[in-house]
Parts: structure tokens; C-alpha cells; sequence
């Protein structure tokens, strides 16, 4: 595993011209180009506070920004987790041609979900200023909680782009689990709004641990009535499931690797 | 043992270990062939077993090692196993058993372009398939200009490569891959690339290639180029080596292999023509089949298409040849000789009274003489399975100059069917007397009397 590791580290530049690749291949032919990625958030956002607060009314303030500051990491995994699931069949033509650590295709689908991800931070940052959220009170915790994240979402995408070449149905199956997985996760609602006997059931879950650090981060800072980070005992449970799915999907993915030319 | 004799034997022993780039050990590679394509999650649920599937033997306990600086051939028919073994010595895929060890960097090029993403210009694939084969960043800026001069796409390399010629496509995956510059190269059949100023250009970097000590691995069917590059040649079929060497004579080992089994393929070709034409003639145009009408037609043709040979295969027509008097056979003879013409027959089931004909045809298809045993009221006998006959017509030669056909035929008893026909199977070489014109020469007395 580590020898493993040791290998990918030497790929790193192939690595970053993947990832590169992706991001390019995503915006080429489109005129705004990377400005969709600070687009897309501050537009949804003008939907969602239209709906849940005209529409819906749910009571909660500013709702718009209680649920994109969290929507944001959610699509970060949930984007690169099903683009990722068709990667390394998606790119057969590397893998039956040439040989380098396989993992890098799905990595750098993570890699390339993340660089979207913190371009639509910035465009979060600035629609805080305007709205006078003090969100740099507790910036610091930012950078470890994308990283701890990162962690998950790298398993996960490991995992299911390995899965993916031996069971191709799920392909189909992974945007329902990843349905089941955004309303697992208190994206839309509150934690608080959770009854009592299911919030250990839903703490399991990493990222509602992470989620609950997002929204303190960003939304509490300015409506303080529902906040509290996480305890000590709830974060080392989430961090190790997240270590633990981390090894799983890349030791998976390093038995599986040997066998993916001929499968595909 | 003296220790010192020890240390000397250990160091040899370690650098012949360095002289060797690639050392195949006993490989085998098995692959499976599923009979459904992909086993989806519904099938391993529901049926607990795998589905079903046959094993394919790839490679069958293979070993070669070839040395620093040595430009290896690999041959062999299709499906031999010479792509997996470079596959493998790849990495692409594992071996069933067996080891394989690889000494110094190494690229492959199984496929130009692979990886190619047809929005993202020249340039931009440029740096990322360099990056795939193994190229480092820096590198790759140094060696841009390079690449793209020699791929001669200066013109178009801002331009995404979808809108490339294919021809342009694999220049640009040839420039690229041969700009890694590894210790050992592999080559699988993409040596014809581009025009012919662009191959000879290839053919000189794999030759510098060569020259500057690199070692080369080459798969190609393009013979020439295998014992014009190679030190080395091994010769592969089904998964197993049959013979290597010097590239002189395993290639002339797999020539031969190769007419074989192309004679072979003809035979086969042709029973498989002649059963399917017969059955044609049988079902498909009654008339045809009536053995009068069709040795009215000069030439065979049933529906446009023209048939060369055609017969239940009951009988086949071994040979043909031509004797002079004294029973040498010849390929040509002048007017007034007494030629043999024969043929040999083989049955292959038991026929009584077959009829043997033969037929002499100009080049433009008309027939000049046609006849058979019937016609000359010859009773033939019953023919056993396996039985031979040699069929032969002396005649003394009365055409005028020039080539004719001869189709010999084994017809069944009823005048309609026959066993074998061969359309122009001979030719007889007739020598011009200059002395006549038309089709027979009549060799007239002529006289002119004046009065």
C-alpha cells in the first residue's frame, strides 16, 4: 500500500495534466469558462431562497446561505463520486494501452471536483462579505475540514471506479445511493431538526459530522441560535470512518487494478 | 572456494543480470472469455455463481530475454499472443504465472494517440500524452519544438484534434511517443504512420534509436522490417515459441509457415466455393443444371458471376499436363505435333460410369472443341472410393498459334451433374506459323492456277 503510494507520488505530474485535462475538457466550447463555477452557486442560491423562503417559507433565516455553504462540499462528493464511477471505463483506451497507476484517473476527477469546489467557496466568500457574515472568524478549521473530506471523497471515488469496470449497473445504482446520501446528510434541514433517537443513526454518517462544521463556519457566525460544533468524540468517529473508507476503496482498488485491462 | 574467485563469479553473475532489459520467465497468461459479455450486479446477486466462461490460453509458458541494445523482433499469426506478451512486459496486465523483469524506464507504444481528447488542441494533448507515456514537465517544454516540427503540424497545433486527418492524428502520436526517449521501447504495429516521407522519417529515429545502445521490442507483420531492424526474432503461435534466433532464418521459417497455411486456406476456399456454387446450380436455376445446356455455354457465369470450378466433389481432378511423343510433358507445341493431353482423377465415392470430358477454349472464351466419353461411346466401368484414373486424348495439333484453356470434367452418368469442373485449368501454348488466321488451321494445299 505504501510502496503504492510511493509510486503515485511519482506521478504527480501526470497526475495534475489529468486533472487539468478534466477541468479543461469541462469548460472548453463554453464562453463564460470558468466563470460558471462562480455562476452556478450564486444562482442557486437565488433559486433556493426564492423557493424555500417565498414558497415553502421553512422559517429558517437567510436560508439561501444556511443550505448553499453546505450544498457546496455536498456536490463536491457527490460530483466527483459519479463522475468517477464511470472513469476507468470511460478511459479505456489508456488503460488497455499504457500503463501508470490507475488510481490517478479517479483521483484526478477528485482533484478537478475540488478545484471547482474551492472556486465556488470564493464566489461564497464574496456573496458573505456583502451580506456582513464575519465567516473569517473560524476560517482557520476551513482548510482541515476540506482536507479531512477530501479523504472521504477519495475513497469513496476509488472504490465505486473500481467496482464500476466488474458490476456496470452501478453506474445506475450510485446516483440513487447518492440521493439517499443527501437527505441522510442535514443539507436542507437542520441537524437540530432531527428527533432525537435517529441522531445517532444519522452522526454515523461523516458527512453530517463535516456538514455541522461547514455551517458553523459560514452560516452560524451570523445566526448563532442553532450552533455548536461537533464534539470531540463525534469528530474522531467521523475522521476514522473516513480513514477507514479511505484504505478500504484504495486497497479495493489496488486488488482490482491487476484485472481492469482485461475487463474492460 | 576461494572468496576472491567467489566475489568474481557473484559480479558476473550480477552485471549478465544488468545486461538483460527485459527477462520473460516461464510466462503464462490465461484470459476469460466471458460468454456474456459483463456480468451485471442483478446476475452475481440472483445466480451466486459467476457466469459461465472458457479459458483462453494467451501464452503458454513463455520465456525470452532480451538483452541492453538488442532490437527484438516478435512474429506470428494473428492471435499468437504477440500483443499480450508486450502487454504484459508493459504492465498492463499480470501473468497468470511467471515473472517478468523489466531493467531501465520503459514506453509503449501499443496505440498512437491513445488518450487523445479530440476537444483540447494539439498542444494541449501533446503535454498530456507525453505526461501519460512517462514524461517529465520541464522535459516536455524543452521538447515541444521538437515534437511538433517533427510531426510537421505546425500549422495546426493550436487547432483541437478532432478536426485532425487520421494521418495527422498518428503523426502527432508518433512525434510525442518517440520524444520520451525510454531505455526500452515497445512497438506494436505503428510503424506506418503518414506518408512515405514521414515513414522513411520514422524508420531513421528508430534506426538512431537503435544506434544510440536503446533497446527495441517490435511487433510487426511487415517482415522486411523485422529482419531489417532486428538482432533477434522470435517466432509465436499459439502462445507458444515455436523458434528464435537470428531474424535470416526465423523469417523465412515463418514465410514458409505462412504459404502453408495460405495454400491450405485456398484448398479450403475452394471446396467451400464449389459446394455452395454446386448447391446453387442444384437449387437455384434447374435449367442451368441440365447438362446439355450448360456445355452450350462458353463461359460459366450464373447470375454475373463467373465460376471457376463447380461439382459435387464425388471426383476431383488432380492434375493436368501436356506430353509430347516422346511423354515428356511440355508447356507448348507447334502445329502437326502428336500431343497427349491428361488428366488425373481421384474418387472420393463410388461411381459407376462416369463420363470424362474436356473442353479447349481461345482466350476470348470460345470453344473450340469440347468431348467426352459418352460422345466417343467409351464405356468407363464402375469407379471405386479412392480409385484413380488418368484420363488422356492424343490428338495431333491443328490450331493456329496462340494460348488456349482447357477445362477438364467428371460428369455422373446421368449427363446432367457433375462430380468436378474446372474452368481453364491448363493452357496450351500453340506456336505462331505465321501462316494463317481464324481458329483451326486447316492446313489446306493451296494452289493458284492461272489461265
Amino acid at each position: 500500500m505504501f510502496s503504492s503510494i510511493k509510486t503515485l507520488f511519482s506521478y504527480r505530474e501526470l497526475l495534475l495534466s489529468l486533472t487539468k485535462k478534466e477541468l479543461k475538457v469541462k469548460y472548453r466550447g463554453s464562453a463564460l469558462g470558468f466563470l460558471w463555477s462562480l455562476l452556478n452557486p450564486i444562482l442557486t442560491m437565488l433559486v433556493y431562497s426564492f423557493v424555500f423562503s417565498v414558497v415553502l417559507r421553512a422559517g429558517i433565516q437567510e436560508f439561501a446561505i444556511f443550505l448553499i455553504c453546505v450544498l457546496l462540499p455536498f456536490n463536491f462528493l457527490s460530483n466527483s463520486v459519479n463522475y468517477g464511477t464511470g472513469s476507468i471505463v470511460g478511459n479505456s483506451n489508456l488503460v488497455n494501452k499504457i500503463y501508470f497507476p490507475r488510481e490517478i484517473i479517479p483521483l484526478s476527477v477528485v482533484l478537478a471536483n475540488l478545484f471547482n469546489f474551492l472556486l465556488e467557496l470564493v464566489a461564497l466568500f464574496i456573496v458573505l462579505g456583502i451580506m456582513g457574515y464575519k465567516f473569517y472568524i473560524y476560517l482557520y478549521l476551513l482548510p482541515i475540514v476540506i482536507f479531512i473530506q477530501f479523504f472521504l471523497v477519495a475513497g469513496m471515488t476509488l472504490l465505486v471506479s473500481a467496482l464500476n469496470v466488474f458490476f456496470r449497473d452501478l453506474q445506475h445504482l450510485i446516483t440513487i445511493i447518492m440521493m439517499v446520501w443527501f437527505f441522510g446528510t442535514p443539507v436542507i434541514y437542520p441537524l437540530s431538526m432531527v428527533p432525537e433517537k435517529y441522531q445517532f443513526i444519522i452522526k454515523i454518517n461523516p458527512m453530517t459530522i463535516y456538514t455541522t462544521y461547514y455551517r458553523n463556519i459560514f452560516y452560524f457566525v451570523k445566526y448563532p441560535e442553532g450552533a455548536g460544533f461537533p464534539s470531540v468524540a463525534e469528530t474522531l468517529t467521523a475522521l476514522g470512518i473516513t480513514i477507514l473508507i479511505f484504505f478500504v476503496g484504495y486497497f479495493v482498488f489496488k486488488r482490482l487494478e491487476p484485472r481492469f485491462a482485461e475487463e474492460i | 572456494m576461494n572468496s576472491a574467485v567467489k566475489k568474481y563469479k557473484e559480479e558476473r553473475k550480477e552485471s549478465s543480470k544488468k545486461d538483460i532489459a527485459v527477462d520473460v520467465k516461464s510466462v503464462t497468461k490465461k484470459y476469460r472469455i466471458h460468454h456474456e459479455k459483463i456480468p451485471s450486479l442483478k446476475q452475481t446477486i440472483l445466480k451466486f455463481k459467476r457466469t459461465a466462461y472458457e479459458e483462453f490460453l494467451a501464452l503458454d509458458d513463455v520465456s525470452i530475454s532480451v538483452k541492453h541494445g538488442e532490437t527484438c523482433g516478435l512474429i506470428g499469426p494473428n492471435g499468437s499472443g504477440k500483443s499480450t506478451l508486450l502487454k504484459l512486459m508493459a504492465k498492463i496486465i499480470q501473468p497468470t504465472s511467471g515473472k517478468i523483469a523489466v531493467n531501465g524506464s520503459l514506453s509503449a507504444l501499443l496505440e498512437l494517440g491513445a488518450g487523445f481528447h479530440p476537444d483540447l488542441t494539439g498542444r494541449e494533448n501533446i503535454y498530456i500524452n507525453a505526461a501519460i507515456l512517462g514524461m517529465k514537465k520541464r522535459n516536455i517544454d524543452s521538447k515541444l519544438d521538437n515534437i511538433i516540427a517533427f510531426s510537421e503540424l505546425e500549422r495546426f497545433i493550436d487547432m483541437p484534434v478532432k478536426n485532425y486527418s487520421s494521418g495527422m492524428y498518428m503523426r502527432l502520436g508518433f512525434s510525442v511517443a518517440i520524444n520520451v526517449n525510454p531505455d526500452i521501447l515497445l512497438i506494436d504495429e505503428v510503424l506506418a504512420v503518414g506518408d512515405q516521407a514521414f515513414q522513411a522519417k520514422c524508420y531513421k529515429v528508430i534506426y538512431d534509436f537503435m544506434k544510440s545502445g536503446k533497446t527495441i521490442i517490435i511487433v510487426s507483420h511487415d517482415l522486411e522490417t523485422i529482419s531489417d531492424l532486428c538482432s533477434k526474432v522470435v517466432f509465436l503461435k499459439d502462445g507458444k515459441i515455436i523458434d528464435m534466433g537470428k531474424p535470416l532464418g526465423i523469417v523465412s521459417k515463418y514465410r514458409s509457415y505462412i504459404e502453408e497455411l495460405e495454400k491450405k486456406r485456398i484448398i479450403e476456399q475452394q471446396r467451400a466455393e464449389r459446394k455452395k456454387i454446386f448447391k446453387t446450380v442444384i437449387e437455384g436455376n434447374r435449367k442451368i443444371v441440365d447438362g446439355e445446356e450448360i456445355s452450350r455455354m462458353s463461359n460459366l457465369s450464373i447470375g454475373g458471376e463467373t465460376i471457376n470450378r463447380f461439382g459435387s466433389g464425388g471426383a476431383e481432378i488432380m492434375t493436368i499436363d501436356l506430353f509430347d511423343k516422346s511423354g515428356k510433358a511440355v508447356d507448348y507445341c507447334s502445329f502437326g505435333d502428336e500431343v497427349k493431353l491428361a488428366y488425373k482423377v481421384l474418387f472420393k465415392e463410388n461411381i459407376e460410369e462416369p463420363i470424362f470430358g474436356i473442353r479447349i477454349t481461345d482466350y476470348r472464351g470460345n470453344i473450340i472443341y469440347g468431348t467426352n466419353s459418352r460422345l466417343n461411346k467409351i464405356r468407363t466401368g464402375v469407379f471405386k472410393k479412392s480409385d484413380e484414373a488418368t484420363v488422356a486424348f492424343s490428338f495431333k495439333v491443328t490450331l493456329i498459334g496462340g494460348e488456349y484453356s482447357v477445362s477438364p470434367a467428371v460428369g455422373y452418368n446421368d449427363n446432367k451433374t457433375y462430380c468436378d469442373w474446372i474452368n481453364n485449368m491448363f493452357s496450351i501454348n500453340v506456336l505462331h506459323r505465321n501462316m494463317a488466321e481464324g481458329l483451326a488451321d486447316l492446313n489446306p494445299d493451296m494452289s493458284i492456277e492461272k489461265k
